[in-house]
């Protein structure tokens, strides 16, 4: 039975300088299962980002409504929607540089209220779950390749457990073979654990591997 | 808690920029410190000494009034003045009574003035060759007799310008209610006068009056105003009470009699009240209300300059230290801009990121703070009575200097109303640091580091995290 856990009900988006008319992203509605990967696909200016923004509520829509898990991200509090219910990989991966991989990974368990004393152990897990050597822990994010500071990142977005993942051209800076490791971890989170995964992307390659993609250039 | 632990994960991480705010709060602690004790100690000096003073007030002429709209270059317009003067009503005892009748006034006091001539003793007087002329010329009769209306108003013997010599045994018992005078020692060697004897003086309409001597006093040469005489300026001032000299005068109308009334206030700033009320009881409005509160505050000044310069220096240390701390506090925010971005994109709320950030400075304020206290502290103490000793020396020499320039040497006085002649009621601050001046830092510093906070506190609310990290990638 298709279980929806994200909404997207003819979201509009315009920046508050543009154009009465020039809209980022027009009247677009899609749905997200739960236990599925989805890519949204689209060229250069589709709106892609933007709707990636609109979702992971680090914007607000212009026109139209985001359901996630039967609620409106209009009536909830945001901040607590990032650091609770969803986790977020970017393309330049966004860790904080003057920290260890495991100091990232244990900051975001910290901002989700996590007390419990053992959060390295569960840090160095995760990172072995993305595979990463627990050896890594330690090291500063700056020493570790594009592909390793990427697993951290989803270790991150991992750390508090979220019903969703999204992921902003999560291999954009990847070779080929990292490119897919990294996607067939995503698959596994999708599939294995039951959880909601969206990647935004402009390759072909990763659209091949998803459960169902989104065009937003069929939208414009 | 985590607010608590990222704040010191980036002190620790921006050693080198929190030093450096650290030293810039740690000077301005030191200067504050300083500054504030100073502040506190010299306000305490300050109020002690002047509280010793009575808050009089005086009725004085009101002389640019008089003046007022006329030209004095002018005969019409000194004739004008001359009219005016002799039009004003002189104050009576009941006048004095009527005005001491305020809330304002806890009690006064009043010396009571006549003129009489000499019949059994004269007025002492040398003819001489200097500058050609007379002492006392202008006296227009022999003796000014003073009286008091108590021993409050005696302000001369209580200032040391008149010093007792002799007396008899139960002078003070009877010198305010009776007609018993004291006289001035020279005039006494001139009329080879002595205790219990009587004098006889007369008024201009020939009625004599006797008075007899319950003591000497000789006029202190140091604290009198200086005079080109053989004789004191007292000398022909005959001293009694204020009740017999009201008698002559209301038993003889020809008499004219001069009172001059005190009254002691609670407080300075009730004076332009106090005023209006005399004016509504009828007083005209030739007459002016005056103060000693120059003379009272005149054995501070150097402590007030002291503690006027010490809120100077105070004030421009807290804006240069403030700017310092808000231009730091600038860069500091541009260059963790990516920061920002990723906290709050990952769920940290504007509300706990501008907490960690003022947590920052606060610990690093609180360091500071407690270590230039303790240099405050220790260096106080030296600093305030340097700087007295400074303003002291100051003070002298311009003294000095102007003493010189009137031809009395170093060491010459010019009086109360030259303004540098007083002699200095301390030669020490000794600053201390007490509780008041530490809450007081502790609230100085804390809103330094709140208000150069203001950067960081808007950045954060204005930045969005999706601009910021798209100008990263």
């Amino acid at each position: 039975m298709k279980e929806i856990l994200l909404s997207v009900k003819n979201v509009s988006y315009r920046y508050n300088d543009a154009e009465e008319d020039e809209y980022a992203l027009r009247d677009v509605s899609f749905e997200f299962e739960k236990g599925k990967l989805y890519a949204i696909k689209g060229r250069s200016g589709s709106g892609k980002t933007t709707l990636l923004s609109l979702i992971s509520g680090l914007e607000r829509c212009s026109e139209g409504e985001i359901i996630f898990d039967n609620k409106s991200l209009k009536d909830i509090n945001l901040d607590k929607y990032r650091s609770n219910d969803i986790g977020i990989v970017f393309q330049s991966y966004n860790l904080l540089p003057f920290m260890s991989a495991s100091e990232n990974i244990i900051l975001s368990m910290d901002i989700n209220g996590n007390k419990d004393k053992n959060k390295k152990e569960q840090a160095i897990k995760l990172m072995e779950k993305v595979g990463l050597k627990s050896s890594y822990a330690n090291r500063r994010v700056l020493r570790l390749s594009g592909g390793e500071q990427q697993r951290v990142a989803i270790a991150r977005s991992l750390s508090y457990n979220p019903k969703m993942i999204i992921a902003d051209e999560p291999t954009g800076n990847l070779d080929k073979k990292t490119e897919t490791e990294i996607l067939e971890i995503f698959k596994k989170l999708a599939h294995e654990e039951d959880k909601c995964v969206i990647i935004v992307t402009h390759s072909e390659n990763v659209c091949k591997m998803v459960d169902k993609v989104y065009d937003l250039d069929k939208k414009k | 808690m985590y607010i608590l632990k990222n704040a010191w994960i980036s002190i620790v991480r921006n050693k080198g920029r929190n030093i450096l705010i650290g030293i810039i709060i740690l000077i301005i602690a030191s200067c504050a410190t300083v500054t504030l004790a100073i502040k506190n100690t010299a306000n305490d000096l300050i109020d002690s000494y002047v509280s010793a003073y009575d808050k009089e007030v005086t009725i004085g002429f009101d002389r640019s009034n008089m003046m007022k709209d006329l030209n004095m270059g002018d005969p019409t317009g000194r004739e004008e003045v001359k009219e005016r003067f002799n039009n004003i009503v002189n104050l009576s005892l009941d006048d004095v009574k009527k005005y001491a009748d305020s809330d304002y006034i806890s009690k006064y006091y009043y010396t009571y003035s006549i003129g009489l001539n000499g019949q059994s003793i004269e007025k002492a007087e040398v003819e001489t060759n200097n500058f050609g002329r007379k002492d006392k010329v202008n006296t227009q009769t022999d003796f000014t007799l003073t009286g008091y209306s108590n021993i409050d108003a005696m302000s001369e013997f209580i200032e040391g310008t008149y010093v007792i010599e002799d007396i008899t045994d139960n002078a003070w018992d009877i010198a305010f209610d009776g007609d018993y005078v004291f006289i001035n020692s020279e005039l006494a060697s001139f009329n080879k006068l002595s205790l219990n004897d009587t004098i006889t003086l007369v008024s201009e309409d020939s009625k004599t009056y006797e008075f007899k001597i319950i003591g000497i006093f000789k006029e202190n040469e140091d604290s009198s105003e200086p005079n080109m005489s053989m004789f004191s300026n007292s000398v022909n001032t005959i001293v009694t009470n204020a009740t017999s000299l009201v008698k002559i005068t209301d038993a003889n109308t020809n008499i004219k009699g001069d009172i001059h009334p005190t009254f002691i206030i609670n407080d300075y700033n009730d004076v332009d009240k106090l005023q209006t009320e005399f004016y509504e009881k009828g007083l005209d409005e030739n007459y002016i209300l005056e103060t000693n509160e120059e003379i009272a505050n005149a054995g501070v000044s150097s402590v007030k300059n002291v503690n006027s310069f010490a809120t100077t220096f105070l004030i421009i240390t807290l804006i240069i230290g403030g700017v310092v701390l808000f231009v730091i506090n600038m860069i500091n925010i541009r260059e963790r801009k990516y920061e920002i971005g990723v906290l709050r994109t990952i769920g940290v709320s504007k509300f706990k990121l501008t907490m960690q950030f003022v947590s920052e400075l606060l610990i690093v304020a609180l360091l500071s703070l407690l270590i230039g206290m303790g240099i405050g502290t220790l260096s106080s103490k030296g600093v305030s009575n340097s700087l007295l000793a400074s303003e002291i020396s100051n003070s002298q020499n311009k003294n000095d200097e102007i003493n010189k320039n009137f031809g009395r040497g170093d060491h010459g006085n010019l009086g109360k109303g030259r303004g540098f002649a007083v002699v200095e009621a301390y030669d020490s601050i000794d600053a201390v640091v007490d509780m008041k001046v530490l809450v007081e830092l502790l609230g100085v510093g804390l809103s330094l580091v709140l208000i150069s906070s203001i950067a960081s506190i808007t950045s954060i609310q204005r930045f969005s995290p999706l601009t910021i990290l798209k100008e990263r990638s």
